[in-house]
Parts: C-alpha cells; structure tokens; sequence
C-alpha cells in the first residue's frame, strides 16, 4: 500500500508560487495510493514547457522528453511495458499546439495511457505568447493587437477522435480532479483530462478567480457520459464552463489487438531464433 | 553476341502496372533455382500505372557483380517500350514481344537485332486466359531462349499458384509452355554457357535482408511512415509480427516513429525504425534525445535521389553528411553502411548490439540499390550472439542512471524495479538524472556537473572506436598503382570494375568502408601506403573523401562522382577510370 507521501521527490517544483500546476501534481500523489499503485507501477512521461517538468517533482519513473513528443514516447513505452501505468503531462502547446498531430493518432489509436494536459492558455516558459487555447482577441506578447486566431476545443476534437474518455477539470477543485484521475487511469484506453491550471504570471484573464466563478461540474447537473451528442453540447455550451467527465464509452484498448504478442509484456520476451527457425525464414525467398 | 557467354543481361520493360516486377520475380527465381547467380534491379517511378518501367537482371554461371550496363535481351510488354529500349540493346541482341500488344515492324528500329514477336490472342485461347499472362507466355520463351530448364520454371508456377488452384496453376503451365514451344518451332536458342552450381540460394533484397537480420537479432518493436525506398522493411516485418510475436506500427509520421521507438527502447526492448532522407530529416530531434536520454535505438536511413522530394525512386549516397550532423549538439552515434545483402543481415544484428553496449543511437545507411535490387544469396545463419551490455532489472536506492563510469556506459535499469525510481531528460542532468538546466543552471557545482556528464557520454565513442570499429577491407593486388575508395553499398560495382581494369593490365585495388563513423584509428596509415587514390561515391560532393579528410587529415584528391540517379556498374566506373586515367 502505498500513501501520498511515498511519491514526493527530493526536488523542489520550480513553477511560480500559486502556479495550477501544484494542483494537479498533489493529485496525483492523492490518486495514486487509491488505485493501489507504487512509485515503481508508474512511468511519468513529459514534453516541454512548465507544466512538462512534473516527473522531476513527483517519484515515479519518468521520461522527460522532446516538445510535443510525449505521446507517441508513451505510447511506445506502454507496448513495451504494458504492465506499468503510464501517465502523459504536458501543457497546451505541448499538446494542443507542436504535438496535436500526435494527439488526434494517440486517441484514435486507443493505446492505454492517461494524457494529462496542464492547459494555462498561454505560453509561460517562453514568457507569455499566444497559445493554441489562447481566446480570440487575447492580448499577449506576441498578439500585442489581440490574437486573431479561434482556440482550439480540446474536448470536441476529442470527441471526434474517437477518445474513448474525455473529461476537464479546473487543477484547484482538488476533490473533483482527484475523482476524475482516478477515473480516468482506470480507464482501459486513452483518457484525456483538459486541466484548466492557471499561470499566474502570464496569463491575467484566465486566472484561479475566473475558474472557480466560471466552471460548473455537470457530474452533478446530472450529464451521461455514455451520451456522445450530450457531451458535445457540454463542450461547447457558453453559459458556464463545464467540467467534469463528458465521455467515455468501453471500446477495448489497442493492446487488446495484439494480445498474443504481449501476452507477456514486450520487455521479457526471449530473444532470437532457433537454428530452424532461421533456416524457415531464409527458405521463403528459395 | 558473342559465343558461349557465361552470363547474360536480361531487361523487362514496360508500364507500371504491366506486371514487370512479378515477371522478373518469376525469371529470377527460376534461375537461381538451377544454381545461376542473379542480380536485378529495379528501374522504376514514382508513379502507379504508366510510364517507363524496367527490371534488369544480370544472370551468371558465377557471381554477376552488378545488374550490367546493356541487356543482351529484352522482353517489351508495351507500345512504347521499342522506342526507348531498343537502342540501349547489345548488338546482335534478341527482343521478345508480344505482337498481339505490339503489332509494327519493330525491325525498322534496328536492323542487327533478332526479333521475336508471339502473338498471345491466337497462341492462346482458352476462355480462362487474362491479358497479364502473356508476361508468363514470354518468361517461356526466355526460359527457352536460354536454353534453361523449363521443368524448373513449370515447378515454380505449381508453387505460386497453390493457393489459387489447380484450374490456374495449369492454365499458368499451359501459358508459359506456348512460350517454349514457341521458341522451339520458331526461334533458335541462344549459345550460351549458364550452368548453374546446383546450390538452392535465397532470391532476395536489401531490405529483406534488414527486415530478416533485425528479426533474427532480438528485434520486438519496429516502427515506420512509410516512404520509398524503406517501406520493403516495414512490410517484410509487418507479415512476420504475428508468428514472432513483435509489435509492428505504422504510425502518423516519422517524428512519430523514431518517438515510439525510443519509448519502446526505454522499456527495454530491442526497437528500431527506418526510413529513406525526408522522413530522416524528420527524426533528426530525436536522434539527439536518444543520444541525450541514453536509449539503444538503431535507425535505417536507406538513401534515395535528394534533396527535398528528389528523384524518390532513384540511387544515391547523398545522406553522409546529414547523419554526421543529425540533431543539435554533441553526442555520441555510430553510423555504420553495409556493403551487400548478406553484410545488411549481420550489419542490423550487429546494430542492435552495438546500440545496446554503447546505450546511444547506431544509424546505417543504406540506399536504393542495396535495399530494392535483389540477389542470390546463400542462406543467412546468426554468427553473432545478442549481447545486451550493462542492463539490469534491480537496483538498490543508491542507483544512478547516468553513473560515471570508465567506458562512459552507465547501468541501465529497465524500469519497474522496486526502489530504482529515475528520470531520463532531455534536458541536461546529473547522474542521478535531476535535471541542472532549470534553477541550477550556471552555478557552480552545475558547469563541474555538466563537463563531467557530457564527457561521460562523448567517452563511448572513444570506446567505440577502439573496441568496434573496425577498419576498410582492401581486396585485390596488394601492391597497385590505383586504389579505389568506396562506402556502402557500391562495394560489388568497385569489384566489378577492378576485375575488368585488371583484365586489362592495369593493377588497382579496392579499399571499401563499412564503418563510417566513428572512424576506427588506422584508417590514415592504410591511405597514406596507397599509391593514387580515386574515390568512388554516388554523391556530388564526396562526402565520404570529406569525412576522412576531416577525420584523418588525408586528402582524397580525385573522385568519381555519379549523381543522375542510377547506381554504378563496374563497367560504368571502369570507363569513367579509363578516362581519368588518360587525363593524367
């Protein structure tokens, strides 16, 4: 059994005081020993920015990779080891922005990780430039005249990308985000949890205030996330911004495809080939 | 042409779409199944139906060394074939055609050839008969030209046509037998001397060989975007996954590919990926995260006309340069270039564990013609046993991933082990892998840190060098007046050219690489003992010669340099010697 405590690291976070992303790294270390997992069941895989310095902060494996890549490293990770739970982190423009390609063939492809995206609508490492999630009209540093360009909506291009859970959560509604990791790590498939995790530094309008007055969990307004075409709604209602979970349907996860080869994880299989075996593959080409 | 000839090149041409690489797949293979050596290659574009297609293949009573400059027969399956092959044909040579495709006086082209036009529609009748077939008709009549075993050709339809049953495999039989008789009542075999060894050898290509060696060597995950010339490795080991339990993805793109191999390989699986120059180019970030984060990967680059789109079903060695410099800053990396079919077996065996001894990324070049012309080849057997160097699944809670260590390598821990928790970044670290890039950059005990790890990882490719690198093969006199330099997959062509040099009484010799990089020490001693020194590459800047300059100082001063997009023949590079030497 492990406990919160087992998954703090030696190192410090480096983010901002009150930067989101404290938020969901606490979550983390509260949602793990709920699903009986150990610092050694785990593998963190990141990209780049703020948010993509989480495995140096909590005490799991890690890989702490390229800008935008993470996926498909995860991905290639959980088949070769599809005994460990694998956790994806990035921010907005790891995700939405470099690495979206990646994205939309990671949910489609249905391999069996947790995609966590920290999303700030903003560039924070590189200092403050407009972010795929950035509003219309956003003023940064580099929209000095307002960004021209509409956000990008995380949940719908979910949606029709065939990810089997889709969910969204503010990173200070702790109990709420705690519920959904746990859901979604349960989750047999790819599961992308939007995190709303403000930067306090560089983004003024999306900030911890405007998240707590502006969200509403439709959990409790009583949504079905076995109904797509209501999840669609939620994702693009006005009126309040929803979280909670949206979607998630029992498509069997992309592993299920291969379940002979990875009957035993990849990692231990026996290497080579008999005598005879070589000899039957050379006969083909006699 | 010439009496009793020992080997004989033979072209199909046509439209794409004609059927000419299973024709030349059914020809070929009935030659080395009565021991004859083949080598063929494939003159093709990028396009699906249409324009001008040909297979090349050289038969030999002993090793063809090339697939030969000018055929001595061809077989034209199209209206527009006659036009651009019949010039190219050997004087007195001999063209097969379908006459019912290609009704004119074909004989107005050139008056010296013999010309054998079988009209398919009236030879055959049976209702059951498609148009392809009269590919199957013609390889009678070549089998029969030859004057090779038609039995042998008869046994291999049986076979190709198993699944398909009887109905067909006879109808096929009857077909390729209208061929034979043909030529029997109406035609005169040619005097050749093509006397197979009886020795049964694999009809096979380059990429075949990667897929197989790779395979054969403890290979679990591949990863690949498919992109010509590279795509045969995909697809030889997409059909093997299931019955060797590997994982094989196509995935959305090359960055894609060489990410997921990387992940595959942190897991601790034997993973590789290959690709032809653009989708390289596309890895190139990677490359640099496998050198950073320490992961074995192996990456097959098999080269194709550049730059950018280029000439993407064409030959050339163009990609040298862009591997030396793959990816930002320094890091260790081995680059290693087969020299034939057999060498890219073990070469892809050897790869996978090199990269696990040295924990960086091995690259091997490949290109065009060594990976889509195929050979006879004699079966491959493993020679070399899987050597996984420092791997362990246990660790206790003083573990250091990045451990400074004499050899530069670091124990690898597969992860999952209780207590052995680390992290592999691309940011720069410590040995523990804590990252010194953010809040510890610049500091004092970082800049210590940072000299000691970097070192620690440039150390392997000391290690390398000594240890694995081994050093160009010199064939030939021992003592000539010309040496020449080649890399890679021209090794058979720079043969081929020095047997006809040396036939005629010239003495050159032949110094070839297969281990470009890092350069093993030796390798200026050998050049400096050379006598003069042309450097063959099928590249426009030598970026072989200019890599060893850099490396050794030595300065390859004259070159031979093929950049049109086709391979060279010996014949081609002994011709281009004969010139250079007269300009001496």
């Amino acid at each position: 059994m492990s406990e919160a405590k087992d998954f703090n690291h030696e190192t410090h976070p480096d983010w901002c005081p009150g930067c989101g992303d404290f938020g969901l790294l606490q979550a983390l270390k509260k949602t793990y020993p709920l699903l009986n997992l150990n610092p050694h069941d785990l593998m963190t895989v990141s990209g780049i920015g703020c948010s993509s310095n989480l495995p140096g902060f909590i005490n799991t494996y890690g890989m702490h990779t390229l800008h935008g890549r993470s996926l498909p490293i995860a991905q290639g990770f959980k088949l070769g080891n599809h005994k460990m739970t694998v956790v994806a982190v990035g921010g907005d423009g790891d995700g939405y922005g470099i690495g979206v390609g990646h994205l939309v063939h990671a949910m489609r492809r249905n391999v069996d990780i947790t995609y966590l995206v920290m999303n700030n609508e903003i560039y924070g490492l590189t200092t403050g430039q407009t972010s795929p999630t950035s509003d219309l009209g956003m003023k940064t540093k580099s929209t000095p005249f307002g960004n021209p360009e509409v956000p990008i909506n995380p949940l719908t291009l979910a949606l029709a990308s065939g990810c089997g859970f889709v969910a969204r959560v503010y990173t200070g509604h702790i109990p709420q985000l705690v519920e959904i990791l746990k859901k979604a790590i349960e989750h047999q498939g790819f599961a992308l949890v939007d995190t709303f995790s403000p930067c306090v530094t560089f983004n003024k309008v999306n900030t911890h205030e405007y998240f707590k007055t502006n969200t509403v969990d439709i959990q409790k307004e009583g949504h079905d996330p076995s109904d797509i075409y209501a999840a669609y709604k939620q994702a693009t209602r006005t009126d309040k911004i929803a979280t909670g979970i949206f979607y998630q349907n029992v498509r069997s996860c992309y592993e299920a495809t291969e379940e002979e080869t990875l009957a035993e994880p990849l990692y231990r299989h026996k290497l080579g080939l008999t005598e005879e075996e070589q000899a039957k593959l050379c006969a083909e080409f006699i | 042409m010439s009496q009793k000839k020992e080997s004989i090149v033979v072209r199909i041409a046509g439209a794409a779409g004609d059927g000419i690489a299973s024709a030349a797949d059914v020809f070929g293979r009935i030659c080395a199944r009565q021991g004859l050596h083949v080598t063929a290659y494939n003159s093709y574009q990028s396009a699906i139906r249409g324009g001008h297609v040909w297979y090349q293949l050289n038969i030999g009573s002993q090793k063809t060394l090339s697939h030969g400059e000018a055929p001595d027969v061809a077989i034209l399956l199209n209206r527009t074939s006659p036009a651009v092959h019949i010039p190219q044909i050997k004087k007195g040579g001999v063209v097969l055609y379908n006459s019912s495709i290609i009704p004119d006086d074909l004989s107005s082209l050139r008056k010296d050839l013999t010309y054998y036009g079988l009209p398919f529609r009236e030879l055959v009748k049976d209702p059951g008969v498609i148009a392809v077939m009269a590919n199957t008709m013609l390889i009678g009549s070549l089998v029969q030209l030859l004057n090779l075993n038609p039995q042998v050709g008869l046994d291999f339809l049986s076979e190709e046509f198993t699944r398909k049953g009887d109905k067909v495999i006879q109808l096929n039989q009857l077909v390729f037998n209208t061929g034979v008789d043909w030529i029997k009542k109406n035609g005169k075999s040619l005097e050749l001397q093509l006397n197979g060894d009886g020795i049964k050898r694999m009809l096979l290509n380059g990429n075949h060989a990667f897929g197989m060696g790779l395979l054969a060597h403890g290979l679990k995950f591949y990863a690949a975007y498919p992109m010509s010339p590279a795509t045969g490795i995909l697809h030889y080991l997409a059909q093997k996954a299931k019955s060797h339990k590997m994982v094989i993805k196509q995935t959305e793109d090359e960055l894609a590919a060489i990410n997921f191999v990387i992940g595959a390989a942190h897991a601790g699986v034997r993973a590789a990926c290959a690709t032809s120059g653009g989708g390289f180019s596309l890895m190139v970030e990677a490359v640099g995260l496998a050198g950073m984060m320490e992961e074995p990967i192996v990456v097959i680059n098999v080269q194709r006309g550049g730059p950018s789109t280029g000439i993407p079903t064409k030959q050339e060695q163009g990609d040298l340069n862009l591997l030396l410099g793959a990816s930002h800053g320094e890091f260790p990396r081995i680059i290693l270039a087969p020299k034939d079919i057999t060498d890219a077996f073990h070469t892809a065996g050897r790869a996978l564990n090199l990269a696990e001894k040295y924990q960086t990324p091995v690259l091997i070049l490949s290109d065009l013609y060594l990976s889509e012309s195929f050979r006879t080849t004699e079966p491959f057997k493993v020679t070399l046993p899987i050597e996984r160097g420092k791997v362990q699944t246990e660790a206790g809670s003083d573990y250091k991933r990045f451990l400074i260590t004499e050899d530069g390598v670091s124990p690898r821990l597969i992860p999952g082990a209780p207590n052995g928790m680390y992290v592999s970044a691309s940011d720069e670290h410590d040995e523990k892998g804590i990252v010194i890039s953010d809040v510890l950059a610049g500091l004092p005990a970082s800049l210590e840190i940072r000299n000691k790890i970097q070192a620690k990882r440039m150390k392997k490719l000391e290690v390398a060098r000594t240890e694995d690198m081994q050093l160009p093969t010199v064939s030939g006199p021992e003592k000539a007046d010309l040496t020449l330099l080649g890399w890679g997959s021209t090794y058979d062509a720079i043969e081929e050219a020095c047997q006809i040099l040396n036939a005629n009484g010239h003495k050159v010799n032949h110094l070839h690489f297969t281990d470009l990089f890092p350069m093993p020490e030796g390798v200026h001693e050998l050049l400096k003992n050379c006598k003069e020194i042309i450097g063959v590459e099928n590249n426009f800047t030598s970026q072989m010669c200019r890599l060893i300059r850099a490396e050794t100082s030595y300065h390859v001063q004259r070159t031979i340099n093929r950049y049109d997009g086709e391979p060279f023949t010996g014949e081609d590079i002994a011709n281009r010697i004969k010139k250079e030497m007269t300009h001496v």
